[in-house]
């Protein structure tokens, strides 16, 4: 156990070097400089051009570039170009504005697909079954902003509440009720719209994980010695159908700091991923590979994570 | 069985929980009528957040924006463009002029005196003359001097430096009450055709180490120019104008914004607009004078930048910032500071908050000099989708909304909205290399222009909303020149230009001369719908009049860096978004073909060379605009660019917006909001209030 936390610690290092060399030089490879570095400014001249290529570092070798963001990563010193901002409390900040919408994603994705996928396993081929494929398949292929404009206008002309931003703009209630209710409502489209592509596929696989128990031995055991229906498919059928989503659990881990650009975009909510798409569209490396690395990080510990879980609930492995 | 009884009972928690706050939340409605602060509040959407709200280092629009109403410069541009006091309630421009006193040349007038008599001559001749008198004021010998100045010479990478000794000859200074780049020449009848030509100012410098003599003419041009134009400017500060903290703003402000400016340290990018300021005096707690090195018209326009308080942002009060911070003080500097963040001017909006990525607040100025405006809050909110945007207007959480071109037609005629429309500061083209063959003919050119139905593009790819441009002026300012009119679509008319320029149709179809089809490659970059349109038009348009053309869609960066920048192009389609001033400088004068700058289509044309230097130095606004008719005209002329189109932009406010004025007895009067020469329309903003229902206003005169 202890060798393999060891063992796994030190490749993960060894990946996450890779990682790190590897995404500062896309980065620098990729055509574009920062924004403030405008060439098509008739008020630049060269001279400026050149002066503020230097302030960032631009002008030194790319290995010389890359020691000097890393030590300045780890320090904490490390500021966005954009605004001069430490690029840590920013990260910060956005990630606390993007955990709600999360975590209430995440929590409609798994309440959600288990009862749907589960009814449609036991239910194979019924009307049921066929209906919640049709709208799963519908719903994959449905694009993102389609659909949330689509919601969007149903919810402001029928409904004439706001939906955009975290709260409503301009209200000022004391009541923390008032308060707590009006944020959860702002939550309520973005992170169905997150998690209708999250709930279509997972009730797939929990559907055909369910299907395969199902059919296994051990299952037609249980029933054969008179077990009740339920009894057999909540107790047997699903612990094991369970194992693989053990695995899926660990590398949500990453959505934390990924957010979502296109939901966070449309509805103007200040969260991770709109800072991160701004941030690449002002080509502001400080934060485009801070949350790289971040994100890096978190993938490394979710994989870890799920190889611990997977040990926890399958006493067949051993590590 | 409690499995199945929680698969169902969790989801089933969960919708209820988010669906019943749908109970707590108030319609648009009831927002209003439960808060009719909302009148007083102005809320506005912008695409992207501020980056920095300090007017001398921010670039960006949604930050220029906040720092328009939060700080304010010492002029700015009234309803017809003309400039007006702000935080200095007037100004005068006067020139110092000076000349070395020429040992070599015999006066024509006078023949051959000394400084002292030349001076007193000149004053009187000078006086006298109709043409000049009413303009100096001062004539005065200034003695010879030496001194040694430190110059670095050659070429950046094997840079060295020299010592100058210099010896400069006896100087008269002429002191004008007005600017007169022709001044010179009104002494030339005094002093001879060549007195200026023949001074020689590489005899009086001696160099050590020794340079080549024409890298020392260069230098002693420099040094010493047989002739000076130092235009002066002195602002006259009102004495009532207060920052947000209380502080009064003086001179020593207006002189702290420049010196900040200029500061290496600050990376600030309006630098090369005062590169030519020679320095900044204070000449009393309320008056300051700005020398210019160097004739430079658009300098004036400079000031309209916003003044920084500088009991907050010198150096010592950013060590202190620094100190409690707990950073280096000598790395932290004005860009470091978290005035940038929060900052404090003189405007009518006082800064309150800014929540990253989600809105600015202002509120409005109480001690404003010009009296505290009608609105009492002022929000950007940052959307940064349009349709969103569009449904936060409709809904009333949003007061303006700027139209997409194809809504135009549809939003301009609910009443619910009243709507402006005016053309941008900016426009469309298509340049060519003029360089390479077939582009250094301007029949080609000219043919090629004539072949496209811009028109037809406005019409169906702006949906109507754009102009035709026929120059580079921006088309509501006088420079611009009403007069020429843009090019016909005939593409008749192009063929016999060919033809006219050697150019025959072969047997494939395909125009030919000595053998060689006419071929080309038209490039833009990817990204713009609009521009990649363009270039199918186009494509389309040539190819039928028999010109074989490659298009290539270019990613933004590459297309800059490596074609552009490289002036490795035939033909391209960009746009350029321009300022009000009409300095053309970068981009059309011959000194900037070079790689790496603006004129890269390599327009070189002495005549155009000539006035664009003459509209730099201009300081009468009637002389500038007729040189800026004849600069156009020439441009048109030789089309090196397509010269396409301008966008027209529409702007939506809610109906019940209006202007509110109060005047000394505190009766009020309401006025419609009409839009400015420019097509603008917020001109008035100070003034602006939203009323509870429709407004109806006293019938005009």
């Amino acid at each position: 156990m202890l060798s393999y936390l060891g063992r796994s610690a030190v490749q993960k290092l060894v990946t996450l070097f890779f990682v790190s060399v590897i995404s500062f030089l896309i980065i620098h490879l990729a055509p574009g400089e920062p924004s403030q570095i405008d060439p098509l400014n008739p008020k630049f001249t060269p001279e400026i051009v050149e002066r503020m290529r230097k302030e960032f570092h631009l002008d030194k070798p790319l290995y010389t570039q890359y020691l000097l963001f890393y030590r300045d990563l780890f320090t904490g010193r490390i500021v966005s170009w954009k605004d001069n901002q430490p690029v840590l409390g920013k990260i910060w900040e956005r990630f606390l504005n993007s955990l709600p919408l999360f975590i209430v994603g995440t929590l409609l994705t798994w309440t959600f697909s288990f009862p749907v996928g589960i009814r449609s396993a036991i239910h194979r081929d019924g009307i049921y079954d066929k209906s919640t494929t049709l709208l799963s398949y519908l719903l994959i292929s449905i694009p993102g902003f389609f659909f949330a404009y689509i919601m969007i206008i149903l919810v402001v002309t029928r409904l004439h509440v706001p939906v955009i931003g975290m709260e409503t703009f301009g209200v000022t209630s004391s009541s923390p009720l008032v308060h707590f209710m009006d944020r959860t409502w702002h939550l309520v489209l973005p992170s169905i719209l997150g998690a209708t592509g999250g709930i279509a596929v997972l009730s797939r696989y929990v559907r055909s994980q369910m299907l395969e128990i199902i059919g296994q031995d051990y299952v037609r055991t249980a029933r054969a010695k008179g077990l009740s229906t339920e009894t057999v498919y909540y107790k047997h059928a699903l612990r094991n159908a369970l194992l693989p989503f053990v695995t899926m659990f660990g590398l949500i881990l990453p959505g934390l700091i990924g957010g979502s650009v296109i939901i966070e975009s449309i509805f103007s909510w200040p969260g991770m991923g709109r800072m991160a798409y701004e941030a690449i569209l002002a080509r502001d490396y400080p934060i485009i590979l801070t949350v790289n690395f971040i994100t890096a990080v978190l993938v490394l510990l979710g994989t870890l994570v799920s190889d611990l879980l997977y040990m926890v609930v399958d006493p067949r492995i051993k590590l | 069985m409690t499995i199945k009884r929680f698969l169902i009972i969790a989801p089933a928690v969960v919708s209820l929980v988010l669906l019943l706050s749908y109970f707590w939340v108030p319609t648009y409605e009831e927002q209003t009528r439960g808060n009719p602060q909302r009148l007083e509040q102005f809320i506005t959407a912008s695409i992207g957040d501020a980056t920095i709200l300090n007017p001398i280092l921010s670039a960006n629009s949604a930050s220029s924006q906040i720092e328009g109403l939060v700080f304010e410069g010492l002029i700015d541009r009234d309803e017809n463009l003309q400039y007006r006091g702000r935080v200095a309630e007037r100004w005068r421009i006067s020139e110092q002029a000076y000349f070395y006193v020429n040992d070599n040349a015999a006066t024509l007038k006078w023949g051959a005196l000394d400084g002292t008599e030349l001076r007193s001559n000149l004053e009187s001749a000078l006086k006298a003359d109709p043409d000049t008198g009413p303009f100096v004021t001062a004539v005065e010998l200034l003695p010879a001097a030496s001194y040694s100045v430190t110059r670095s010479i050659g070429r950046a990478d094997q840079q060295r430096t020299v010592t100058l000794k210099v010896q400069a000859p006896q100087r008269i200074r002429i002191t004008l009450n007005r600017v007169d780049q022709l001044f010179f020449e009104h002494l030339l009848p005094y002093l001879g055709p060549d007195y200026f030509e023949t001074f020689n100012a590489p005899a009086r410098i001696t160099a050590e180490p020794e340079p080549a003599p024409e890298q020392l003419a260069a230098l002693a041009r420099e040094i010493l120019p047989a002739t000076t134009h130092n235009p002066v400017l002195d602002f006259f500060l009102r004495t009532n104008v207060r920052f947000h903290d209380g502080q009064p703003l003086t001179a020593e402000d207006v002189k702290f914004t420049y010196e900040a400016i200029v500061n290496p340290d600050n990376l600030s990018p309006r630098i090369p607009d005062y590169e030519p300021v020679k320095q900044v005096e204070i000449i009393d707690p309320h008056t300051v004078r700005i020398t210019y090195k160097r004739l430079y018209s658009p300098a004036i326009g400079t000031w309209a930048m916003g003044i920084l308080p500088k009991h907050l942002l010198d150096e010592a009060a950013l060590a202190r910032e620094a100190q409690e911070s707990g950073q280096d003080p000598a790395q932290f500097g004005l860009r470091q500071s978290s005035f940038n963040r929060r900052p404090v001017g003189c405007g009518p909006f006082v800064f309150q908050t800014w929540k990253s990525d989600q809105y600015i607040r202002l509120a409005r100025f109480e001690d404003y000099w010009e009296g505290p405006a009608n609105y009492h809050t002022y929000v950007m909110r940052i959307i940064p989708d349009m349709l969103t945007q569009e449904m936060e207007f409709y809904a009333g959480t949003v007061d303006d909304y700027s139209v997409q071109p194809h809504q135009v037609e549809r939003l301009s005629r609910d009443d619910r909205f009243q709507h402006f429309s005016g053309a941008a500061f900016g426009y469309s083209y298509i340049g060519y290399n003029m360089r390479r063959p077939p582009f250094d003919d301007v029949k080609v050119r000219r043919a090629l222009g004539m072949a496209i139905d811009t028109q037809k593009i406005i019409d169906f790819m702006l949906y109507g909303q754009g102009e035709r441009i026929t120059g580079p002026f921006v088309k509501q300012t006088d420079y611009y020149n009403h007069a020429i009119t843009p090019l016909p679509y005939d593409p008749q008319g192009a063929l016999s230009l060919l033809e006219e320029a050697g150019w025959r149709k072969a047997s494939d179809g395909y125009l030919q001369k000595e053998g060689k089809r006419l071929a080309f490659t038209l490039i833009t970059n990817n990204g713009n719908p609009l521009r990649k349109a363009i270039m199918a038009i186009a494509q389309d348009a040539w190819k039928k009049i028999g010109v074989q053309v490659e298009t290539d869609l270019l990613e933004w960066s590459v297309f800059i860096q490596k074609r552009v920048n490289e002036l490795d192009f035939d033909a391209l389609i960009l746009g350029w978004s321009m300022g009000i001033d009409p300095d053309l400088f970068q981009i059309w004068h011959s000194s900037q073909t070079g790689k790496f700058q603006l004129n890269f289509v390599g327009y070189a044309d002495p005549v155009s060379d000539d006035l664009i230097l003459k509209i730099r130095r201009e300081y009468d606004l009637d002389r500038q605009v007729a040189y800026c008719h004849q600069l156009h005209e020439r441009i048109a002329a030789a089309q090196p660019y397509t010269f396409l189109y301008v966008n027209r932009w529409t702007g939506l406010l809610d109906k019940r917006i209006v202007r509110r004025i109060t005047n000394a007895s505190g009766k009020t009067t309401l006025l419609p909001i009409v839009p400015t020469k420019t097509g603008g329309y917020t001109f008035h903003f100070n003034q602006w209030i939203k009323l509870s229902g429709p407004p109806s206003f006293a019938a005009e005169g």
